[in-house]
């Protein structure tokens, strides 16, 4: 071949190649108008304030709530059931004295999720107001994320919910992992989530949900006048949820 | 012993062969499943909504060919960014109240099986009926005897 043939194929192949993408554009475009994303810059931050020492002993409403109101399965069987919350008890056995305390346990929405840089499907990710949470539709049940996430907050379901609590809400579907979505469908209607709702119908207000990054909130005012804890701090994830008493 | 050129010409055989067959066995298989496919299917009819709603979120052209698409887009937006709107599919069912009547008769008929109502919520005919019947509701059901729906999923 000559010089003079390459570069005419050459040039040629180019051509019809960015034409080709050009019209790539056209033939794949959606036609669908006024719902394009905008840029969501809301500023907000959102995270919870764990008051254990207003925490009764033994009270499960916040539990329940999120069961219910999540549709999560919680048949009585351990093999399947799993927890976006959870209470736990705990016990220091050097000083007895402290006694037992329960604590209650969730996705900590870390502000350097762990659990979102290893999902190879960017199924996991933190939306733009802080919240860490699963697109069960890309979720492929890898279980990376049960793997990384350092808080066990992470699991699995092995079965879809058979019973439908809440029927406005999705039923959880069985192989993807799920954690504590902060009730963000309830958020984004400027409504509480349901363990905070459940723990003030209760009477104990022990769980606040707010924005951080809003000076004058419940919970900036909290984590700016009380003690405030988090877990595992040294492990650099900054988590946003905290602790009063821990 | 071996003659080269000989096999040579048995091997382009076999290639060409091969070729010509991998190119009749789907045409074939079109031919012979077009003969013995009976008469064709009539297109599905779908559940019309009352006439209280006469607009739905789109033209009903673009819904019928692009409703995927849309809900595809919102259930981006909703999911990933947060930012719900009205448009749902739980405000779809406040029209097509039966979705063996709206959905799932087109689905089918063109062996479609999207697994929305896996995990969202739309109720089946008779569950929808037993609803209206309690809450008295009857405009909803496309101004027709509620004791109708329950039999559009026994076609």
């Amino acid at each position: 071949m000559e010089r003079r043939d390459f570069i005419k194929i050459a040039g040629g192949t180019f051509l019809a190649g960015s034409a080709c993408a050009y019209a790539f554009r056209f033939l794949t475009a959606s036609n669908i108008d006024g719902l394009i994303v905008e840029n969501l810059t809301t500023g907000r931050k959102y995270g919870m304030v764990i008051d254990l020492t207003k925490c009764i002993p033994g009270c499960t409403a916040c539990v329940e709530a999120c069961h219910n109101e999540n549709n999560v399965i919680h048949s009585g069987d351990k093999r399947w059931d799993i927890h976006w919350l959870r209470k736990v008890t705990i016990e220091n056995k050097l000083s007895p004295e402290v006694g037992k305390k329960e604590v209650l346990l969730l996705c900590n929405h870390c502000d350097k999720p762990p659990c979102a840089q290893v999902c190879p499907v960017q199924a996991t990710y933190k939306r733009h107001d802080g919240i860490v949470i699963v697109d069960h539709h890309r979720c492929i049940g890898c279980r990376y994320c049960v793997i990384a996430c350092p808080y066990n907050a992470r699991m699995f379901n092995f079965k879809s919910e058979e019973e439908w609590h809440n029927k406005d809400h999705p039923k959880r579907s069985h192989g993807v992992a799920e954690a504590c979505t902060l009730c963000a469908h309830r958020l984004d209607k400027d409504q509480p989530p349901a363990c905070v709702e459940a723990c003030r119908n209760v009477g104990t207000g022990a769980i606040v949900v707010g924005d951080l990054n809003d000076p004058r909130s419940e919970i900036s005012k909290l984590v700016e006048s009380r003690a405030v804890k988090r877990l595992k701090e040294d492990l650099g994830t900054d988590p946003k949820v905290h602790y009063i008493g821990l | 012993m071996f003659d080269l050129n000989k096999i040579k010409e048995k091997a382009y055989l076999i290639a060409a062969l091969a070729a010509v067959v991998v190119i009749l066995i789907p045409i074939g298989y079109s031919i012979v499943t077009n003969l013995f496919a009976g008469p064709p299917q009539p297109r599905p009819f779908l559940e019309m909504p009352d006439e209280k709603y006469k607009e739905c979120v789109r033209e009903t052209e673009f819904m019928r060919q692009h409703h995927w698409e849309l809900l595809r887009t919102i259930r981006e937006e909703v999911v990933r960014y947060g930012k719900r709107t009205d448009i749902n599919i739980n405000k779809c069912r406040e029209c097509h109240v039966s979705r063996e009547g709206f959905c799932n008769r087109c689905h089918n008929s063109v062996n479609l099986y999207p697994d929305c109502f896996g995990c969202h919520y739309y109720p089946e005919p008779s569950e929808m009926a037993e609803k209206m019947r309690k809450s008295g509701d009857k405009a909803i059901l496309f101004g027709q005897s509620i004791e109708r729906l329950p039999d559009l999923s026994g076609e």
